[in-house]
């Protein structure tokens, strides 16, 4: 009997850990990604060195894609996206429209893998003027710069003398409706802190935040790192307004620790933003019945233990699909998904036989 | 952030000058273990005696060194530095930095400049001051008046009457003194003053209080000059 392959939905990192792992475990895989390149946000959204190690995103997302691509169990199906499926795990049958159209397949297990997107800065609640000030940017376009090899100040093109980062932009907010934290903002922000205290040596850097959430070894290889050696400025209180003065954006705020009310003009501000589920995210729920958990992520439902399982046998979650993680533990998901899914298939496959 | 404050004491000292100061400081020989990177935990002054008393915090002096906040330097460096117990108990901080160790580097600077603050703050001490560096000793017991002590009681009165006799009472011999705590060979006072001499003490005292300065330098020379030794040769005193 021919094995159904497992579905995996999205090439970024969990996909492509993913694809990777299936194979290795001899599991056919069919990997879905509705962009024209794989890698996922990370090259999607020109992201410059990762977190924690400042590897090269673009090398380290090559790396997993070729070790995905280069087995001759993965079937890679760039700018396709699933539209329908029906029936239920070991065998579901899924609708592909890709380049030459719709095609149905019939898949054993699924693997979501579809992400998350970078909270909308016009949706905060504060006043920071996203849309309106031009040096007023986010860590994405900040990872964009550096990775151009060219951080400036946008309104003028030349090199900041002082820039800030606001923390927690829409995480941790009653207001916005996203009670989470997403985790990773912290340490990006202290990564691209040392990465513009290196680039551009005479700029003073600011970091305001409502509490530094470093987890793990990210607290002396980011923070600490930052604070002590590149000489980044921690200011405990978030900035409630960015006005304008003349030519510069002025940040108004409390910094919390020494009582003060603070009003500093800025060269950059950068909001760093936090994650939210992808659209893919939303839409693949939605299409394979998964309910979603109450921050609208893909609910699973093994607590503690199983955080891939989702509410349907045989279909399983990996990386920020189920909420906000860091590489680390959307790389490790990935690798539990694929166990889980295996795992499935062969239980499966048993019972089968001995039927 | 060099934000001066609209309630800051020393608007009108010129930033030049105070920068001087906080370069002084931060280029101490003691700094690069004084201050790492602060948490903002609080623990220092948690564990802070004199932040149960008055409005002084040992994490304000890591916070203001750490973002070079030259302004707000220049006003503890003028006030809440002197408010500090140099205990230490502020070490206990989890990043290891040392904010009493701040406070005595940033006491150093303001001592060897002679700001007025310092000396208004340290002129209660210049008795001590010269007892010590005088006798040896930095308290006598013919000190115990009732005038000056009314709060260890009535029983002062009694003691102070008869000193000679309660000091006789204490079994070694070098303690059989009222004018000293104990008696302290000359020899000794003669190293100990060229000790502060040779460290930099006796000009850090000259700064603060030049009154007590001459005295200490005349009664001093005097005592050196009985012994034969010569103020500028210090093997002859060591020997």
């Amino acid at each position: 009997m021919e094995q159904h392959p497992i579905l995996i939905i999205g090439g970024g990192p969990a996909g492509l850990e993913a694809a990777r792992g299936a194979a290795e475990l001899g599991c056919p895989v069919l990997l879905v990604e509705k962009e024209t390149i794989l890698g996922g946000t990370p090259i999607l959204s020109s992201y410059a060195a990762l977190t924690p190690d400042m590897e090269s995103a673009e090398e380290a997302m090559k790396r997993m894609a070729d070790a995905a691509t280069s087995e001759s169990l993965v079937d890679v199906r760039t700018e396709t996206t699933v539209v329908a499926a029906t029936g239920d795990a070991p065998e579901i049958t899924v609708t592909l429209a890709g380049p030459k159209g719709e095609e149905q397949v019939v898949v054993g297990a699924v693997i979501v893998c579809t992400g998350f997107q970078h909270f909308d800065p016009g949706r905060e609640t504060q006043m920071y003027g996203y849309y309106e000030y031009d040096d007023v940017i986010t860590l994405v376009d900040v990872e964009r710069m550096l990775k151009a090899g060219n951080f400036v100040r946008p309104s003028t093109g030349e090199k900041p003398k002082r820039v800030c980062f606001i923390q927690c932009v829409g995480s941790r907010d009653r207001q916005i409706g996203n009670f989470w934290c997403s985790k990773v903002c912290c340490g990006i922000a202290c990564k691209e802190a040392i990465e513009i205290r290196e680039h551009v040596p005479d700029c003073q850097v600011f970091v305001f935040y409502i509490d530094m959430r470093m987890y793990g070894f990210w607290e002396d290889q980011l923070y600490w790192k930052a604070q002590e050696k590149h000489k980044v400025q921690f200011i405990r209180g978030i900035v409630t307004e960015i006005t304008r003065r003349g030519d510069t954006v002025v940040i108004k705020g409390e910094d919390t620790t020494m009582g003060r009310p603070v009003e500093v003009p800025m060269d950059v501000v950068v909001l760093s933003v936090g994650m939210e589920p992808s659209e893919g995210t939303t839409a693949m729920a939605k299409l394979f019945e998964l309910p979603l958990e109450s921050h609208r992520f893909i609910e699973t439902v093994g607590g503690a233990l199983n955080t891939v399982s989702t509410s349907r046998p045989g279909i399983f979650v990996a990386g920020c699909a189920a909420g906000p993680a860091d590489l680390e533990d959307s790389v490790s998901a990935a690798g539990a998904a694929v166990m889980k899914a295996a795992g499935f298939l062969r239980k499966h496959a048993l019972s089968t036989e001995t039927a | 952030m060099d934000p001066i404050y609209a309630d800051a004491k020393y608007q009108d000292v010129p930033y030049e000058e105070k920068k001087q100061l906080f370069d002084e400081v931060k280029a101490d020989m003691r700094w690069h273990t004084s201050l790492y990177g602060c948490y903002e935990c609080g623990i220092c002054v948690a564990a802070c005696p004199s932040a149960r008393f008055y409005d002084f915090s040992p994490r304000v002096f890591a916070q203001v060194m750490a973002r070079e906040d030259v302004h707000t330097f220049y006003e503890l460096l003028n006030e809440s530095v002197w408010d500090c117990s140099q205990c230490f108990s502020c070490t206990r901080c989890p990043r290891q930095n040392n904010p009493g160790g701040i406070i005595t580097i940033m006491r150093e600077v303001a001592v060897n400049h002679g700001l007025q603050s310092a000396k208004e703050a340290l002129k209660a001490y210049s008795r001590i001051i010269y007892k010590i560096m005088s006798t040896g000793t930095q308290v006598a017991p013919d000190m115990l008046q009732p005038d000056f002590f009314p709060d260890w009681g009535p029983d002062v009165q009694q003691v102070s009457d008869n000193l000679d006799v309660w000091r006789r009472a204490i079994p070694p011999e070098t303690m059989h003194t009222t004018e000293l705590a104990w008696d302290v060979a000359e020899k000794t006072r003669v190293e100990l003053y060229m000790i502060w001499k040779l460290t930099g003490n006796l000009e850090m005292i000259e700064q603060i209080d030049e009154g007590i300065f001459m005295i200490l330098e005349e009664v001093m020379e005097e005592l050196l000059d009985e012994h034969g030794f010569d103020i500028d040769d210090f093997d002859s005193v060591i020997d």
